[in-house]
């Protein structure tokens, strides 16, 4: 721990604590994990970027269905490939840390679930998320009828203007509903 | 930007923090305020001391927030015993010890730790060898005055946790039930994103998918299967609170054999064990329109069940052994020691067989029943339950919540391991945060309640043992006070002390004004809650109507602009064309302008809710 905690720097790791919502001990670990992905010339550069391969291959995120969504929502990579930095990286652990809020996390919940990053979940989108959580095999998805009807009701319950996609804030109201989302919309290293 | 420098250096990290925007950017924003900051030291020193935190993280990862929330809660009673424990401690029996106890005379044999008879009877452990005296080296300390004030400001501090704690889980958690909405929702958000074992969560996308898929076919009674599932309910109902009542009776009758015998704690023990699995049983024979329903009647029941006993006990204790033993608050501070130790017992071969023997029958010898799966409502009852023990029995044995403690630590590690060697994540996402909920709102009502209310009784009515305890020699428990303030009246200075006891303590007016106020504000703020329920509906509809406002007028702009687009071909035809594709789209929204005007307005004269349009005024 003692020599992570010099690879990293006092004032760089103050500004990180500040920064996100991570305790000292929680943005140590993620360092710590971070660099145990990097290859051993890589570990010499600052703010190298890690391809989304490899990031996938921490247990915490390898089986998660909306792993390469997660990826690509918290990637600044201009090639849009989903690798990450290790500022990014902690943007991640933050968003998904336990303290926080409800807002921060429904945001990141929202840009995860919207698939085409257009801004609003549509069919397609609501489509995809259940095709996510139920597989993608074609036995363990839901039927042509089932999911019709299932996005039916989603849309019926939430899509409070009537314009046929969930907004930002309509999904918001719907988290605000659901009062299990934020303990188990969590990542912990 | 100028808002953020207006803000507290603290709130600047927490607005800051709370941008939803990426690491860069808000380095970028920290860097353009440049400020100094205060460091987060005292978190993070916490964090690092956070008991049981990797495997509370394993079992998270493997049986996802429902099943760790059984371990949350145990954890947090352990932390409320330890607090206990070092108030009893520190302001009961340290005094005692410094002054040196009476020695006993009886030699430790071992048969002691299971009936906490013999030896213990003599030590700390209980009321009866608490001294009445005033110390007085190395500070005058009054023995009396501090036994009764230490049980009685445990009781309060209790009271004030469960009360916070219980008020902020609900501002947290509790969801005004919506009967339109379906749990589609629910479902979709509800993923777990602690579960990170490979096979559970297979197993959790197998069990979302079957429950989405029910959840897109709703189905409808006929009255003729209503009926039939009243009946149902209604005979099971009848038969638990039968069962509960004799278990009761039986427990009443065997009451006379508690002193020479260790059958009470057994039994009780055993019921609190067996019982159960029948109303277990019971819930396979009823249908329930929502899981939650089917959890909310097997805890009632459960709760029943121990309500009765506990209720028996606590008679048999106050009216019986109360008039026909000397020393009897140790009596009953013995008999809740061995309550106490013989739940521990049951509550290792609960383990063993609820968890053990189901997983070898489920794999072994009847394979559809599976392997099963924790029941965190059981589980969390049985905590209760044990902790209620340990409330009743502060006054007559300060030291219990040592034996709590120790039985709650060593019971993590036993149904950790139960947990992971047999049994399976929950098949259906029970609802967490609501759950943890109910249960701190069950262990204030009615256990804690009740629990306060034996041993207010104890202090107020009922008359201590004459020759043992702090209390000998004494009417009842409170003249300790009674005492104490005309000592206090005699002092100049505290006069206002004496008055306040007198006038406000003691005066039944003070407590009826007190009722009434809290009365009118509970009333005032239920005729608020009831005012905002009907803004909340009336705005629902004012946005569906400017929903519908929008969809109106988007229809009106694509039509003008594509009779537009045919006028501007036409007339490109007629002279070929200089106009550019930015002046042409430029155009098109100009003309546009003028529109929507006339048109809206004899729509909204049309609509019924034309009242709740009002702000599309402002879109045009």
């Amino acid at each position: 721990m003692g020599t992570t905690a010099s690879q990293l720097g006092k004032d760089l790791l103050s500004e990180y604590q500040e920064l996100t919502f991570l305790t000292k001990q929680e943005i140590l670990l993620a360092h710590k994990r971070f660099t145990e992905l990097l290859t051993k010339d890589e570990k010499d550069h600052q703010n190298t970027r890690v391809s989304m391969e490899r990031i996938l291959t921490l247990p915490e995120l390898k089986s998660n269905p909306f792993r390469k969504r997660i990826c690509h929502v918290f990637s600044t990579s201009e090639q849009k490939d989903g690798g990450l930095t290790f500022e990014d990286f902690l943007d991640l652990l933050s968003a998904f840390s336990d303290s926080a809020t409800l807002e921060i996390k429904s945001h990141y919940a929202f840009r995860i679930f919207d698939f085409d990053d257009d801004g609003t979940l549509d069919r397609g989108d609501l489509e995809k998320l259940v095709n996510c959580l139920t597989g993608e095999t074609d036995d363990t998805r839901l039927t042509t009828e089932e999911m019709r009807q299932l996005i039916d009701n989603i849309l019926e319950e939430s899509d409070i203007d009537k314009d046929g996609t969930v907004n930002l804030s309509e999904f918001q109201h719907v988290i605000s509903r659901s009062p299990d989302f934020v303990s188990s919309f969590k990542i912990v290293l | 930007m100028k808002e953020l420098v207006a803000l507290s250096t603290q709130d600047r990290i927490r607005a800051i923090r709370d941008l939803p925007v990426s690491f860069q950017e808000k380095k970028h924003i920290r860097c353009v305020l440049h400020h100094e900051y205060d460091k987060l030291y005292i978190k993070s020193a916490r964090q690092s001391l956070e008991l049981w935190q990797g495997t509370l993280k394993e079992i998270g990862g493997k049986f996802g927030s429902s099943v760790l929330s059984y371990f949350l809660f145990l954890k947090w009673l352990l932390m409320f015993n330890v607090f206990s424990f070092l108030i009893n401690f520190g302001f009961i029996t340290i005094p005692l010890l410094v002054h040196g106890p009476s020695p006993s005379n009886v030699t430790f044999r071992g048969l002691e730790i299971l009936t906490g008879a013999g030896y213990f009877a003599h030590t700390v452990l209980y009321y009866g060898s608490y001294s009445n005296q005033t110390l007085l080296e190395p500070v005058e300390y009054d023995m009396q005055l501090s036994y009764f004030f230490t049980i009685a400001v445990f009781m309060v501090l209790c009271k004030i946790t469960l009360i916070y704690s219980m008020s902020k889980s609900f501002q947290e958690n509790y969801v005004p039930a919506d009967s339109s909405s379906s749990s589609a929702w629910l479902l979709l958000t509800g993923w777990d994103f602690t579960v990170i074992n490979e096979k559970a969560v297979r197993q959790r996308k197998d069990n979302l998918r079957e429950s989405l898929s029910e959840s897109a076919q709703s189905e409808l009674l006929t009255r003729s299967e209503k009926l039939k599932h009243f009946g149902v309910h209604l005979g099971c109902w009848i038969l638990s609170t039968g069962l509960a009542v004799g278990c009761g009776a039986g427990v009443y009758f065997l009451c006379q054999y508690e002193q020479k015998t260790l059958l009470v704690p057994f039994v009780v023990s055993l019921f609190n064990l067996v019982i159960p699995l029948f109303y277990s049983l019971f819930n396979k024979f009823e249908v329930y329109s929502s899981q939650r329903s089917q959890i909310y009647t097997l805890v009632g029941r459960n709760v029943l069940l121990r309500m009765v006993i506990l209720g028996v006990l606590c008679h048999y204790w106050m009216d019986v052994v109360a008039e026909n033993f000397q020393c009897w608050e140790s009596r009953v501070g013995q008999a809740l020691y061995r309550l106490v130790l013989f739940d521990f017992f049951f509550l290792m071969l609960g383990s063993l067989f609820g968890e053990f023997l189901s997983n070898v029958i489920g794999t072994k010898l009847l394979l559809h029943l599976g392997v099963p799966e924790f029941d965190v409502a059981r589980n969390v009852l049985d905590l209760i339950y044990s902790q209620t023990l340990a409330w009743i029995g502060i006054y007559f044995s300060p030291l219990l919540p040592v034996m709590q403690m120790i039985k709650l630590f060593i019971l993590f590690y036993i149904k950790k391991v139960s947990l992971i060697q047999n049994c399976q994540p929950p098949r259906r996402s029970a609802r967490a945060a609501q759950m943890q909920t109910i249960f701190i709102f069950l262990l204030f009502f009615p256990f804690f309640l009740g629990a306060l209310s034996v041993v207010a009784y104890t202090a107020w009515s009922l008359s201590p043992s004459e020759q043992c305890g702090p209390f000998r020699g004494l009417n009842k428990t409170f003249s300790v006070i009674e005492s104490w303030m005309e000592d206090v009246d005699e002092l100049q200075g505290s006069r206002w002390a004496a008055w306040i006891y007198q006038n406000i303590i003691l005066s039944q007016i003070f407590f009826f004004l007190v009722t009434l106020i809290v009365l009118v504000i509970i009333y005032v703020f239920w005729q608020v809650s009831q005012g905002r329920k009907e803004l909340i509906g009336l705005l629902k509809q004012q946005i569906v109507n400017e929903g519908k406002d929008k969809s109106f007028l988007l229809d009106k702009l694509q039509k003008l602009q594509s009779s537009r687009k045919k006028n501007l071909k036409r007339k490109k035809k007629k002279r070929v064309g200089h106009a550019g594709p930015a002046e042409s789209r430029g155009g098109g929204r100009r003309s546009v302008g003028p529109g929507p005007p006339t048109e809206p307005r004899s729509v909204r004269l049309q609509r019924p809710h034309s009242g709740h349009a009002g702000p599309t005024a402002g879109a045009e």
